[in-house]
Parts: structure tokens; C-alpha cells; sequence
């Protein structure tokens, strides 16, 4: 058996697949198409462990997890199965960057709704130098099936032979294939943005919204000033996020109710409040550590 | 194709290729020749006559045999067969083979008449289940064409020598192991004919038949298993000079590796071409053997060498520096001479960090065993072998103790003593994982190949180090410029 590849896809891609399949027979093995053609069986993430929490028993642990990325979060179940990394994950304290390696896995609790998600094969703790390189090459993979699958919209008819001509990959051809035949033709500006916007979280003009105590673990060394006006949506998140860390006096998280009327002493509306919340909770620059209270991370 | 036809010596080979009724006379060039194919296929209308019992008429057979090999075009044997079977007899009762050359010869011939030479001889003592001890003989047979293995089942009336030219009649073939085998039965017939009837075999490593139009360029990267008659331009990275035995007669093969601007190859000269390190040639009508999974030229007599200038291809120190590759592009080759792969060891395997090896034969024991020599005392050793992933494909890494002591910044008679302190190796393996799971790294090696994939054995390994932010900003400019 050769083994699985593991692919570098983010959050925000993964999540939208809704088609599983395997090659035919008992122990075939089964991949999690998206609407890309990412054909992902095995999956390599690395992002901010948010949190974890025992679902099952005491007596049959089973662990989820939530990992974020710049575009969203993998969800993530280990039980007995799983050891090591039901070991691990056990003894995590979130947040806490964490390099993850598993098999993909889809829910359908009924017809019309599929959820994705990751059964971890290994789960190691590791620092935001490593967070940030697997952003570079989830980049690099999302931006060559976007180039594959802008070459596929051209083709009629598309099939997989005219994409090998024109020097796509075995790997990413097939799986193109069967994307199109599943989700039709593949909204390529919002991958396009979700490229750019993931690029952006690696560069220092980004590491101001991620507040100075951020931007000296990470990577980049803080900019002094952000070369281009920051978007408004963006300014908003950063004037939330500020909220968020002036409000955690205890360290447990800021309080909601602490937050909202912060933010309307800031002249942020309550829509817009929630906006850039959800907009912070996606790029995994805070969680939710219990409920009603916000944590930077 | 008569003229080739007379130098092997098979003029019946024409004669279900191109056969006789429908050819201009103008071909066939001499009476001797025409009066060979008329009389080969006159012995095979009297055959079917005689599998049929006189059922049918001579002219009758002649003219049904003549539309299966020009209106439909099927093989001699096929349509003999075909015959006697439509007119109700067995066509088991047919005894004239169709003579084939060894190239020719695929699995499941069912009576098939050969002229060869026998290039090695056995005799091997079986016991077939519920029968008692025989001798067979089995070796190797030879024609211009090619070489292939051969068993007799039956004891023959003349002993058999290595050179010995063999007339044999009604053999028959199977596959063995993914290979044509002869076979000679109860109905086959061996007879010796002159030395001369048929060329010298010459043992040559490719299959013996000289190429037929203009060898094809191909850079080195391209090389795939089976592929012949290719031309390569190339510089002379090392050369050595190796004693191998090639069906017991010594031989040298001079070996080394050449490069082009795409990749380096091993080669293999069954032929001193007098190559010398770092000159340019180009090697035309060369073959491609995988060792290992990893693509290789060879060449022999039948290539012909052409020193170039020296400045047509890249100097030495730049061709010798290794190529990066991506996993899948190995995975499509086999594998890959000196190459460097940029990935994250995602997981340590089975058999990583302190080892056992047996004395005698270095394989790593398995609970204080070796699989071939039982239970030895065993030599401890250092080694990582580690799944490195690189999100096109995974190849499992081998590290050696060197690199391994590198790693661990530790002396393997550290690590030693570490284990003994814990009772137990597994914390030189846990430290070991620590250090490599989730770490990029760059590593520099032969990938080789095999059922269960790609893999490396390390030569060189570091830890990667990328400039996240530059190559971010530069994918993001050029996606901002596009859009």
C-alpha cells in the first residue's frame, strides 16, 4: 500500500466539501472531495488549537477538538481508537499552536447536510514559526488547484487526459474531475480571496490586528505603520480586539456583556461588533473559552 | 525483411507475417528462397491433412489455410488450428510447429518449432507430487533475437552441451514468473544441427538485436524503465570500473554517474567507450534498466559515444549539485539519483531511534531475532526512519547513525547509557520524535523504490528555513498583478 499524501488545505476549503468517495470494494480507501478538487484522504494541518473537550464518557473518552486557520476552523474526534492522539489532546491546555496529522472524515446527520471533519493520527504541540510556514504551503497548494480548475472552467469537454496534457498533476486532475461532476462549476473568487487573505495574515501590515504581544511571538517583527489604510471591516476587528484584551482583567476572557458596551462607547455598532467577531473567531486570533466570554489568543 | 530473414536463417518466419499468396512475387528474391516457403507451408497443408485423417482434400486446405492468412490475417498456428477443428478433428494431432525466433515467442505457444543454441545447460533433480525422483535438464537458449530459459521433461536421446545448435520441434511456452519459459514435452523433437547453422550467440546485456531507426533525445529526467534506443547528452560525473559474472563469465562493466542540466543518472557500459570524468558525450542507442525502482542507462556495443565540446552542457560543479524535486514526480519515476526534497516529517516509523542489528547479515533484529539467523547477540545502532511528506507525495526517510547522533546532538554510547538509566529505549525514540514530527526539513539523497513506495536514504539533511514573509508577499504581488 502506498501511502496517503497528506494534504495542506485549509479550513475555509475543506468545509465546503460535501462529497466523499472511494475507489469501490471493502478496504478501498475514501477521500473527502472539494468543491477544488483537493482529494483528500490523508490531512496535514497546522493552526491554533482552540479548544478541547471530552464528549463521550470518563470510562470511553471521546476528545473534539477545534483548530483554527486564517479561514476557519477544522473540527477534529479522537476516541479509543486514536490513543496517541486522544493522549495528547487530553493533556493540551488551549490555546496552543498544534501541528495535526489524520484521515479525513465526513457527517451526514441527515440528507443534504455533510460535515467535515479530522480523526487525528498524531497531535504535537508546536510554535507559531511552524503555524506560519504551513500557511506558505497551503497557499501554494489552494493556488495551484486554483489554477487547475480555472484551466478546467475553459475545457469542454473537461476530462482528466487534457488536464495531464497541460502539465496538472495526476493527483489534483482526478480530483478536479470529480469536483465538477459534484458541485458544477466552483466559485473561483472566493478562493482567490480566501489566497489572498491567508497570505495577508502571514505579513506584517496584518500583524497589527493581531496586537503587539502577537506579533513578537510570531513571525514578523511589528510594523511600525501599515503601508496601505487598513480596510474599515479590518480596523473595526482591530478596535474589537483591543476590547476583548482590555476587557479580560482575570485572564478567563472577557465578558460579553463587558465587550458590547465597550464597543458602543467606541462607536462600533452592535451588527458590526458581531461582524468583526466572528470575522476575529475565523482568523483564530480569539476564542471562545467559555461560553459568553472572548479570549484573544 | 527477406534479406534479415536469411541471416537468422528462418525463412518460415515469413510466412504468417506476410504470407506467401499475397506477396509480389518480386519479393522473394531467389529460387531457393521461394521454394523454401512453398515447401514450409506444403508440410503444414499436408499436416492439416493428416490431423484431419484425409477428410479434406489438399487443395481444398490449401485454399481455406490461404484465406485465414490473407483475407483474415491470423497467425499460421492459429489458422491450422482453426481448421481442424472446424472440420471436427484435434488439432493436439497436429505435428508441425511454426518456426518462431526467441523474441517472438509468447506465453501459452502450443506447438512451436525453434533453431537455437544452447548457451547453459543443468541438469536439476525434481520430484513431481506422487511421482518419484527425475532428471530434468534446464538452461538457457539462445538465437539472434534473444535469450530464454528453457526445461526439457523428457529424457532426450544426446546429451546436451553449452554451444550445441538444437532443430526443436513442437515445444511449447509458459509464463513463470512474468517470464516466457520453453518447455520441451512428450512431443517435442530435439535434434543437433551444424554449429554454423546458426550466428554465435553473443551474450550482450541488452536483448541482442540491433536497433531499428534514430535513437530518440531524451534528458535525464525523462528516462523511464524499458524505454531503448534513446540518445543522451551528457557530462561524466564519476566512472569505476566493476567485475560482475554474466551467466558465469566475468565481465566488466564500466559504471558511473553522468548528469544533464535536469538530473544525474547511473550508467552502465557493457562496452569500454574509454569515458573519462567530466568530458561531454552524447550516447546514442542506450537502453533504460531501473535498479530499484531508479531509472539507469545502459549502454552497449550496439550505442555509439560522441565526444562534445566541454562548454555544451553546465560545468561539472553545477550539474553535480542536486536537483529539488517534488515527491510526485519521483513517485512517477521510480525514484531519483542525489536529489533533495523539501518537506515535514509527519511521522516516525516503527524501528527508529536505539537498534539491534545482527552480526552477521546488519538486518535490525525483531525481539532479539534476526529473520535469517535466529537468535543473535546484536550490535546496537542509531537510525530514524521517518515519513516525510511534502504534500504532493511521502517517502519514507532513512537516517543513518551519523546523522541520527547529529539530530539528537548525542553519541550513540550516550544514548546508550541514557536507556540503561531509563530501563527502556523508548525514551531515545520519544526524544527523537520530539525533536523530528512536524519538522520541516531539507534532505538530499537516492530515492529508491519498491510495493511500498519511495525511499530516501539520507545523505545530508537541515532544517528547513524559509522566509515565510517574502515568499507570502511575492505569491500575493503576483496574485494582485493577475487579478
Amino acid at each position: 500500500m502506498i501511502r496517503e499524501t497528506a494534504w495542506r488545505v485549509f479550513a475555509g476549503e475543506y468545509n465546503d466539501a460535501t462529497l466523499e468517495t472511494n475507489g469501490g470494494g471493502d478496504r478501498a480507501p475514501s477521500y473527502v472531495v472539494t468543491p477544488l478538487g483537493a482529494k483528500v484522504n490523508r490531512i496535514f494541518v497546522v493552526g491554533v488549537i482552540t479548544d478541547v473537550e471530552n464528549i463521550g464518557t470518563d470510562m470511553q473518552p471521546m476528545w473534539r477538538a477545534r483548530v483554527a486557520d486564517p479561514t476557519g476552523q477544522f473540527h477534529l474526534y479522537a476516541g479509543q481508537y486514536q490513543p496517541e492522539a486522544a493522549a495528547t489532546l487530553s493533556k493540551l491546555k488551549p490555546p496552543v499552536f498544534g501541528a495535526v496529522v489524520g484521515k479525513s472524515r465526513t457527517y451526514t446527520p441527515e440528507s443534504g447536510t455533510v460535515y467535515t471533519s479530522i480523526r487525528p493520527e498524531t497531535v504535537k504541540a508546536v510554535d507559531a514559526g511552524l503555524r506560519d510556514y504551513w500557511i506558505l504551503e497551503a497557499c501554494r497548494s489552494l493556488k495551484r488547484r486554483i489554477d487547475a480548475m480555472a484551466e478546467a472552467q475553459g475545457m469542454d469537454p473537461l476530462t482528466k487526459e487534457a488536464l495531464l496534457k497541460l502539465g496538472v498533476k495526476e493527483s489534483v486532475a482526478d480530483g478536479i474531475v470529480q469536483a465538477v461532476g459534484h458541485y458544477g462549476k466552483a466559485d473561483l473568487s472566493r478562493y482567490t480571496a480566501m489566497l489572498a487573505e491567508a497570505l495577508r495574515y502571514l505579513l506584517p501590515e496584518s500583524t497589527e490586528a493581531r496586537g503587539p504581544e502577537d506579533a513578537a511571538v510570531g513571525p514578523a517583527v511589528a510594523a511600525p505603520a501599515p503601508e496601505k489604510e487598513p480596510a474599515p471591516a479590518d480596523a473595526v476587528q482591530e478596535t474589537v480586539l483591543g476590547i476583548i484584551v482590555g476587557q479580560d482583567g482575570d485572564g478567563k476572557g472577557a465578558p460579553w456583556d463587558g465587550i458590547v458596551e465597550a464597543a458602543k462607547a467606541a462607536g462600533v455598532s452592535k451588527d458590526a461588533l458581531e461582524e468583526a467577531v466572528n470575522g476575529l473567531l475565523d482568523k483564530g486570533l480569539i476564542y471562545e473559552p467559555v461560553l459568553g466570554r472572548m479570549k484573544k489568543i | 525483411m527477406l534479406h534479415s530473414l536469411n541471416t537468422f536463417g528462418h525463412p518460415a518466419e515469413a510466412l504468417y507475417r506476410t504470407p506467401p499468396y499475397v506477396r509480389d512475387e518480386a519479393e522473394i528474391d531467389t529460387p531457393q528462397e521461394r521454394d523454401i516457403v512453398r515447401e514450409e507451408l506444403a508440410a503444414h497443408v499436408r499436416d492439416i491433412t493428416r490431423a484431419l485423417s484425409g477428410k479434406l482434400s489438399e487443395q481444398e486446405i490449401e485454399k481455406e489455410l490461404s484465406s485465414y492468412l490473407n483475407v483474415y490475417r491470423v497467425s499460421l498456428d492459429t489458422a491450422k488450428r482453426s481448421i481442424v477443428k472446424k472440420h471436427g478433428g484435434n488439432p493436439a494431432n497436429l505435428a508441425v510447429g511454426v518456426s518462431k525466433t526467441i523474441r517472438e515467442l509468447v506465453p501459452g505457444e502450443q506447438s512451436v518449432n525453434l533453431l537455437v543454441r544452447i548457451v547453459a545447460v543443468y541438469e536439476k533433480e525434481v520430484t513431481p507430487q506422487g511421482q518419484g525422483t527425475k532428471k530434468i535438464l534446464t538452461g538457457i537458449l539462445g538465437d539472434p533475437s534473444g535469450t530464454i530459459p528453457f526445461t526439457a521433461w523428457e529424457p532426450l536421446e544426446n546429451p546436451l552441451e553449452k554451444g550445441d545448435v538444437l532443430r526443436v520441434q513442437n515445444a511449447y511456452t509458459k509464463e513463470y514468473r512474468g517470464q516466457v519459459q520453453v518447455n520441451f514435452g512428450t512431443r517435442t523433437l530435439v535434434s543437433k544441427d551444424k554449429p554454423d547453422a546458426l550466428p554465435e550467440y553473443k551474450p550482450a546485456p541488452g536483448t541482442g538485436a540491433p536497433y531499428a531507426g534514430k535513437p530518440t533525445p531524451v534528458d535525464i529526467v525523462d528516462l523511464r524503465e524499458g524505454a531503448s534506443n534513446v540518445a543522451v547528452t551528457a557530462r561524466i560525473l564519476s566512472t569505476e570500473t566493476r567485475e560482475v559474472a554474466v551467466e558465469g563469465t566475468p565481465k566488466s562493466v564500466y559504471s558511473g554517474v553522468l548528469a544533464d542540466a535536469t538530473g544525474k543518472s547511473q550508467f552502465s557500459a557493457w562496452k569500454d567507450f574509454g569515458l573519462q570524468e567530466d568530458e561531454v558525450v552524447r550516447i546514442e542507442g542506450a537502453y533504460v534498466k531501473s535498479w530499484r525502482g531508479i531509472p539507469q542507462l545502459s549502454f552497449d556495443e550496439r550505442a555509439a559515444v560522441t565526444r562534445l565540446k566541454g562548454d555544451a552542457l553546465p560545468p561539472k560543479a553545477k550539474l553535480a549539485e542536486s536537483p529539488r524535486m517534488w515527491i510526485e514526480d519521483l513517485a512517477e519515476r521510480g525514484g531519483g539519483v542525489d536529489v533533495t526534497v523539501r518537506g515535514i516529517l509527519i511521522d516516525m516509523r516503527e524501528g527508529s531511534g536505539l537498534v539491534s542489528r545482527c552480526p552477521e547479515c546488519r538486518r535490525v533484529l525483531r525481539k532479539g531475532a534476526c529473520r535469517i539467523h535466529g537468535e543473535v547477540k546484536g550490535e546496537p545502532d542509531l537510525r530514524v526512519k521517518a515519513v516525510l511528506d511534502d504534500g504532493s507525495g511521502a517517502l519514507t526517510a532513512v537516517f543513518d547513525r551519523e546523522l541520527t547522533e547529529a539530530l539528537l546532538d548525542k553519541t550513540i554510547d550516550d544514548a546508550i547509557a541514557q536507556a540503561k538509566e531509563a530501563m527502556s529505549a523508548d525514551i531515545v525514540r520519544d526524544e527523537l520524535a520530539d525533536i523530528l514530527v512536524a519538522q520541516p526539513i531539507e534532505a538530499r539523497g537516492n530515492v529508491t523504490s519498491d510495493d511500498y513506495g519511495l525511499m530516501m536514504i539520507v545523505d545530508q539533511a537541515k532544517i528547513l528555513k524559509v522566509d515565510v514573509q517574502a515568499e507570502a508577499r511575492e505569491m500575493l504581488e503576483g496574485l494582485e498583478g493577475s487579478a
